[in-house]
């Protein structure tokens, strides 16, 4: 399993066990992060995953793609590190991830 | 009985379901698909980049022009960069803050008249409702009235559902769309046009003026979203009003809880009755997966809807119950297959739900609302799900 660590907006951390193979934002759901909305369930059509990628992992993350900008821009949200959950593949690299949520998803 | 509502450990495996019988009865998939239904393995097809649209008229279209077709018919990166370029109308935050106001003008509309003639047939309403909302996300707002703007659109998609087989039914069908369409493109995509090149506002109409969209691309497009927005949003809004009608604890439970709580119960009626059944993909190249996912290059395959979302294992038990508590408890997201899956997902799906959640809070509130006459229930072959018509509500006068 890989262990990531969502932290909310006021602070409180929570750290899950992952499956690798599966998106970052069914493990979340899977374990039970309120903070991850993801109303769509994974298509990139809802922009209610937003985490934020710590600065140490965007490189592991990468950037993201042509279908999240719009999401980004429809919610006016632009945090730097800004990427849907949903369009994150857990791998084994990713074990120690940290990213935060946004106070409000939608 | 099936196998899985026979091992429901409560209530003997209850089906709450209005539609399954019809639908058992009526199902038709495409001559020569395969049909699958297990969530997983559907799911892993739909989000597929190896497959493509099937079905419906996707195999008779002409995709070599992709300028004149919708983007319903696209895949890959063109379909993902027209999809992507309106997705932000049906962002969440856009629902809230734009939509939710076309939403509750047409419900002070619709209370009105219900209000003042005492009854209405309540697939007219959710159709006001459906049509209003759908209208102003593709920009159709410069019609003569909205009244006849559903009629036109209502008249082209009838004669779209109407098509018979043979020379002379594609006569008939050609020269009523031609007649139809006519009136369409006229009375209410052209006004819009004209309206949008002096002044771009944020829906599909200006995107595909800014783009340069032919006059077949820009009503083939505005009919695919038109389409699918009204068509289905008016029997989903009457299905749940049915449910709510007949089940009070529901119903209390509706009124009193917070939205995520209303989303909850609007969602797991979804499960149970989902309006289309069949989603047609061919592949493209051999899929390689376990069971029912593997494909072979050409292969067509038909997911069924019902059958994804009852399985037990994305539902859990007794999964023909409708159970609002499911989706929470099983950890997943509540419509399960109800909107597609992967790259064709409905991108109104939010939408919908909205406004049958403004459409029915608001309706349940009325002082003596009442269902006085169920919905007939008709099974529609060409979307090959069901059409709840002639159900009449009355309310006190105001």
């Amino acid at each position: 399993m890989v262990a990531i660590t969502f932290i909310a907006a006021d602070g409180t951390a929570q750290t899950i066990d992952a499956a690798p193979g599966q998106s970052l934002m069914e493990n979340a759901k899977a374990s039970g992060v309120e903070t991850i909305e993801a109303v769509c369930g994974g298509n990139a059509y809802c922009g209610t995953c937003r985490v934020y990628v710590e600065p140490d992992w965007r490189a592991a993350t990468g950037e993201a793609g042509e279908m999240e900008m719009p999401m980004f821009e429809a919610t006016g949200d632009d945090t730097p590190g800004i990427r849907l959950a949903c369009q994150i593949t857990v791998t084994p690299a990713l074990d120690g991830l940290i990213v935060r949520t946004p106070a409000s998803q939608s | 009985m099936n196998t899985a509502a026979a091992a429901c450990p409560v209530n003997r495996g209850r089906d709450d379901r209005k539609s399954a019988r019809l639908a058992d009865a009526n199902l038709a998939p495409q001559a020569g698909a395969r049909v699958i239904g297990k969530f997983f393995a559907s799911r892993e097809v739909l989000r597929s980049a190896k497959v493509r649209q099937a079905g419906a008229t996707a195999d008779m279209t002409d995709i070599s022009k992709p300028g004149e077709i919708s983007f319903f018919f696209l895949d890959g990166d063109l379909h993902r960069k027209r999809r992507a370029a309106v997705a932000g109308l049906f962002a969440p935050k856009t629902i809230v803050t734009r939509h939710q106001v076309v939403m509750n003008r047409t419900m002070d509309e619709i209370v009105a008249k219900l209000q003042g003639r005492g009854s209405a047939v309540l697939d007219e309403l959710s159709w006001q409702m459906a049509v209003d909302v759908a209208a102003d996300i593709i920009g159709l707002t410069n019609s003569d009235t909205a009244e006849n703007l559903a009629l036109r659109v209502k008249a082209v998609l009838d004669s779209s559902m109407d098509r018979k087989p043979g020379w002379l039914g594609n006569l008939t069908f050609g020269a009523k769309m031609l007649i139809r369409v006519g009136r369409f493109w006229k009375h209410d995509m052209l006004p819009a046009i004209e309206a949008r090149r002096k002044q771009p506002q944020d829906d599909v109409i200006s995107y595909m003026v800014k783009e340069n969209y032919s006059k077949k691309g820009m009503i083939m497009e505005a009919l695919s979203y038109g389409g699918a927005g009204m068509m289905t949003t008016r029997e989903f809004i009457v299905m749940c009003a049915w449910h709510l009608f007949e089940k009070p604890e529901l119903l209390t439970r509706f009124l009193s809880g917070p939205e995520d709580d209303q989303f909850a119960i609007l969602e797991e009626i979804l499960r149970l009755e989902p309006v289309a059944t069949f989603i047609h993909r061919r592949a493209a190249e051999p899929i390689t997966a376990e069971g029912e996912a593997a494909m072979g290059h050409g292969e067509v395959v038909a997911v069924n809807i019902r059958d994804a979302n009852t399985d037990e294992a994305i539902a859990g038990a007794c999964p023909f119950e409708l159970d609002p508590d499911r989706a929470k408890r099983m950890k997943v997201v509540g419509p399960y297959m109800s909107f597609s899956d992967g790259p064709h997902r409905c991108p109104g799906a939010q939408v919908a739900l909205h406004e049958t959640r403004i459409f029915l809070d608001r309706m349940f509130r009325l002082p003596g609302i009442r269902l006085v006459n169920e919905p007939a229930m008709t099974w529609n072959s060409y979307i090959q799900g069901y059409e709840l018509r002639g159900a009449v509500v009355a309310c006190d006068p105001a």
